[in-house]
């Protein structure tokens, strides 16, 4: 049996690697009786097709991010609320533990359940001047992904939030289109960003992770034995990927700092989290559900 | 055997041959190949998603506006304002009217992303003028057939909007750039063949224009032609991204046809925007429907078919550059440039990537070499408009247009092998 | 009957490309002049453009300006070209109503019972598919049209006329 995995990534990133290695585990749990076939950039569609296939069944498994999730469970939307981690520690935990299985499980009802968080770090913004405080954003043009919670937060920052599509926000950096972006660091260098913004802010806004779904029919499709090995290779994935990243991350400053000429800034959070603070009382107030979960994540933080 | 590979262009073949509509044709054989993987319900599923999530780019709406923006600027009486400067430019050379319609078709390529407008613009206005001259008018033909294609090098390109689009988004300030040189390239060849050829047959120059003609032509082109700097000016400087410039250039075109000029009055415009969504609509639903082919051919492994039997002949980048070259030339001779453009690109863009070529410079080749199918026999769309504006049947063209087919594969060979024709003005301009 | 299809259709396609050029034209304004970037025009015109395109191209099939290699087709006469026209008729009938009808309905309905919604302007992404389904509807009417002309043993309008092939 063999289950098709569709993400948006090059097959040399990272994510890719970490879920061959989640195929490969299962292929060798199960003694080859399930194989998981990869494919790499959005060759069976974007991440929001796939995830629309996956409902529907005509695609077995899909990875997708936490922040496109929200328009098919709500749930998600906790992960994309700024601060609402405390911790690189504290985010690990929420994950890897109750709350964030109880997550993955939630979207039953949607058609589909998740099997595992892919961790991609923290974003932050970047642009052609140090962000240090809310004030060194004001009146800047920010790039957004089409998000309402990251539109939101940029907003209450007191920046301008520009949607520009990722194809053109290279040349929208460089001409002027916007001032800055927000992203986690690989944006540097994979984007290659680096080569036209010049100073990376270290405010760790929010901590959005990719997420690898499986539909409900081809879920259901699994033997027990299989349905473990599938959890366990998800998990090994899980575990490898948060210890792959810290490394990227470090070869990634290093590179944009010899070779592109970016400096990195350490900042002081308490400022931004201070202005983006309504945001998550407005979250929780928008569901009770949501106002639990959000509630148990703080909670996770002690 | 990968009965996909079959399937999918067996069943497209078969069914453009019998006169399917193409966009229909990719559709239907898209919704066969999907059969071999999911249910009857899933496969019609998949692709009625793609016929609409295909089409949602921000990056797409550029397609209709520059095409908006190009009829616009045509019924506004723009080409006669071009050919005339082209003149006043190419007049003193030998075959100085053929060197005017190349120059015209570049000009009018500047401004507007189609080829065809091109050809029967530009085609409309030289033809008689040629004819009185004593221009044969299978050569004069085939010197307008060849050269309108340049303005899908040179930018403004719905061409290679819709490249960025296939390919999950190669920049398109980038493309645009990189079109500037072998479009130029592409028209300068052009004009030394045609230029051979007429002093051979002995056509006249122009008369030398007084310096007043002279001042007077370049003033009544000057704000037809400001278009480009309103639309390049306004990506490379950071105005705006390409869709929010060709959404400039429709408001710039409509200021000079409708206000300074006064030629266009606002009760001509629905006619000209139904136009232009028709013709804009031929290709998006081609795009929607070969969203939904490039998934299938996903599902069917057949890009990796494609590049094993690839590779299997050869492991030598040069020749498989060339074995790609020698590909697409056929499948230009019968398919028109979007529908190979979309159809194509994914299968080869992995093959030539995994060679270390850049996605910029295979946008330029490719289309370059989709240039020259548009102007070939049995299907072409350019060829078919050329001949009907010259009144000229498309039998006779083909004997005139063998030449510049030469002097265009030459081209492609050396803008294949030297990337830096296409890269060497994005790096300068752009860092790219 | 089909005058009157027309007609609305051509009043529509006016009408949403005309508000496609306000909506990119307003995103750059708001930019620049007002220095707020709108938020939502980026969503508002690509689910317009979709519109456009769909529409547009039920459209485009109705006037038989749809890119065709039809060399074959017009090299008949008679009773054989009747009978190609048709079989390529049906096909795209049979096109329509299976994807664009069938499963575009699936397809909007599955959307709006998953609750999805889209991210700026908070609308269900079940409305914007529908134009699958509406240019699925027309395209089967223009098809079912012309069958009928085809069966009265005449070459529909849409077919005898030599547009050229636009690019
Ligand atoms: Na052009
Ligand atoms: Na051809």
């Amino acid at each position: 049996k063999t289950l098709r995995l569709n993400h948006n990534n090059p097959p040399e990133h990272p994510l890719h690697v970490a879920m061959q290695l989640m195929a490969d585990r299962v292929e060798e749990l199960t003694n080859g009786d399930l194989k998981i076939r990869v494919y790499a950039n959005s060759q069976l569609g974007t991440q929001r097709e796939s995830m629309e296939l996956v409902q529907n069944c005509s695609l077995d498994m899909a990875k997708s991010n936490t922040s496109e999730l929200e328009a098919f469970d709500t749930d998600y939307a906790a992960f994309n609320l700024p601060f609402l981690f405390q911790s690189e520690e504290h985010f690990w935990n929420v994950i890897n533990g109750e709350i964030g299985q109880d997550v993955l499980d939630a979207s039953v009802d949607h058609g589909f359940r998740g099997i595992s968080y892919l961790t991609e770090g923290a974003r932050s913004f970047y642009a052609n001047k140090p962000i240090l405080s809310p004030d060194d954003l004001k009146g800047m043009k920010i790039r957004v992904q089409p998000s309402p919670s990251a539109i939101r937060m940029v907003e209450l920052l007191g920046a301008s939030p520009t949607p520009i599509s990722w194809g053109e926000l290279y040349s929208a950096l460089q001409q002027g289109v916007v001032d800055g972006a927000e992203n986690n660091p690989t944006a540097l260098t994979t984007g290659r960003h680096g080569e036209v913004t010049k100073h990376y802010s270290l405010d760790e806004h929010t901590m959005v992770p990719s997420v690898v779904v499986i539909s409900n029919c081809a879920w259901d499709d699994l033997s027990d034995e299989e349905k473990t090995a599938l959890n366990e290779a998800a998990k090994e994935s899980m575990a490898f990927q948060r210890d792959q990243w810290q490394g990227i991350v470090d070869a990634t400053f290093a590179e944009a700092k010899a070779d592109m000429g970016v400096s990195i800034h350490e900042v002081d959070k308490a400022p931004f989290m201070a202005a983006v603070s309504p945001m998550i009382e407005e979250t929780a107030g928008s569901s009770e559900r949501i106002g639990d979960l959000i509630d148990r994540i703080q909670k996770a933080a002690n | 055997m990968n009965w996909a590979v079959i399937i999918l262009f067996g069943s497209f073949f078969v069914l453009m041959a019998v006169g399917v509509p193409i966009a229909f044709s990719i559709g239907i054989s898209a919704t066969l190949t999907f059969l071999l993987f999911m249910s009857f319900d899933q496969s019609v599923f998949v692709v009625a998603q793609q016929m609409a999530s295909g089409l949602d780019s921000f990056t797409l709406l550029a397609i209709p506006f520059f095409i908006l923006a190009g009829n616009i600027m045509n019924r506004g009486g723009l080409a006669i304002r071009l050919v005339a400067l082209a003149q006043v430019l190419g007049g003193r050379l030998p075959g100085a009217l053929a060197h005017c319609n190349v120059i015209a078709n570049m000009m009018f390529g500047s401004i507007s992303g189609s080829a065809v407008a091109s050809a029967a613009a530009v085609g409309g206005v030289m033809a008689p003028l040629q004819k009185k001259e004593g221009y044969d008018p299978a050569f004069s033909a085939a010197v307008n057939i060849a050269s309108s294609p340049t303005g899908l090098l040179i930018p403004p390109s719905t061409t290679f909007i819709v490249y960025s689009l296939i390919t999950g988004g190669t920049s398109i300030s980038a493309l645009f750039v990189a079109g500037y040189l072998p479009g130029i390239l592409m028209g300068l060849s052009l004009m030394m063949v045609a230029g051979f050829i007429a002093k051979k047959r002995g056509y006249p120059l122009m008369p030398r224009p007084s310096w007043r003609e002279v001042g007077i032509t370049v003033r009544d082109a000057i704000l037809p032609l400001g278009l480009i700097v309103v639309v390049m000016g306004g990506i490379v400087g950071g105005i705006f991204t390409a869709t929010e410039a060709s959404a400039a250039a429709v408001i710039y075109s409509l200021f000079l046809a409708l206000i300074w000029y006064g030629e266009l009055k606002i009760r001509d415009l629905p006619k000209i925007i139904l136009d232009s969504a028709v013709t804009t609509t031929t290709v998006l639903l081609m795009i929607g429907a070969s969203m939904a082919m490039s998934r299938a051919m996903a599902f069917g492994d057949i890009p990796y078919t494609v590049s094993d039997l690839l590779l299997g002949l050869s492991d030598n980048p040069l020749v498989v550059l060339l074995l790609i070259n020698v590909a697409l030339l056929v499948v230009g001779t019968f398919m028109d440039m979007t529908p190979a453009l979309l159809i194509f690109t994914p299968i080869f863009l992995p093959v030539v990537q995994n060679l270390g070529m850049d996605p910029v410079h295979f946008g330029v080749v490719m289309t370059l070499n989709l240039c020259i199918g548009v102007c070939t026999p049995p299907v072409g769309s350019v060829l078919f408009i050329g001949c009907s504006i010259a009144n000229v049947p498309i039998d006779r063209v083909i004997r005139p247009l063998l030449p510049f087919y030469a002097v265009l594969i030459a081209l492609l060979l050396l803008v294949t092998y030297v990337p830096d024709i296409s890269l060497f003005l994005p790096r300068l301009i752009l860092n790219y | 009957m089909k005058q009157a299809l027309d007609s609305l259709q051509r009043s529509v396609i006016v009408v949403v490309f005309v508000v496609l050029v306000i909506c990119v034209s307003w995103q750059v304004i708001t930019r620049y002049i007002l220095g707020v970037p709108s938020t939502i025009t980026d969503e508002i015109a690509r689910f317009l453009f979709i519109w456009l395109a769909l529409l547009g191209g039920a459209y485009t099939y109705g006037q038989g300006r749809h890119l065709a290699i039809d060399t074959i087709a017009r090299s008949l006469t008679g009773r054989n070209r009747l009978i190609v026209e048709a079989c390529i008729t049906v096909l795209v009938a049979a096109f329509a109503a299976c994807v664009l009808v069938w499963g575009g309905l699936q397809l909007v309905f599955q959307t709006l019972s998953a609750g999805q919604i889209s991210p700026s302007l908070r609308i269900p992404m079940g409305y914007v598919y529908c134009a699958v389904p509406i240019s699925g509807v027309v395209i089967l009417c223009y098809a079912v049209s012309q069958l009928i002309t085809l069966a009265r043993g005449r070459l529909p309008d849409a077919i005898t006329q030599d547009v050229p092939p636009v690019e």
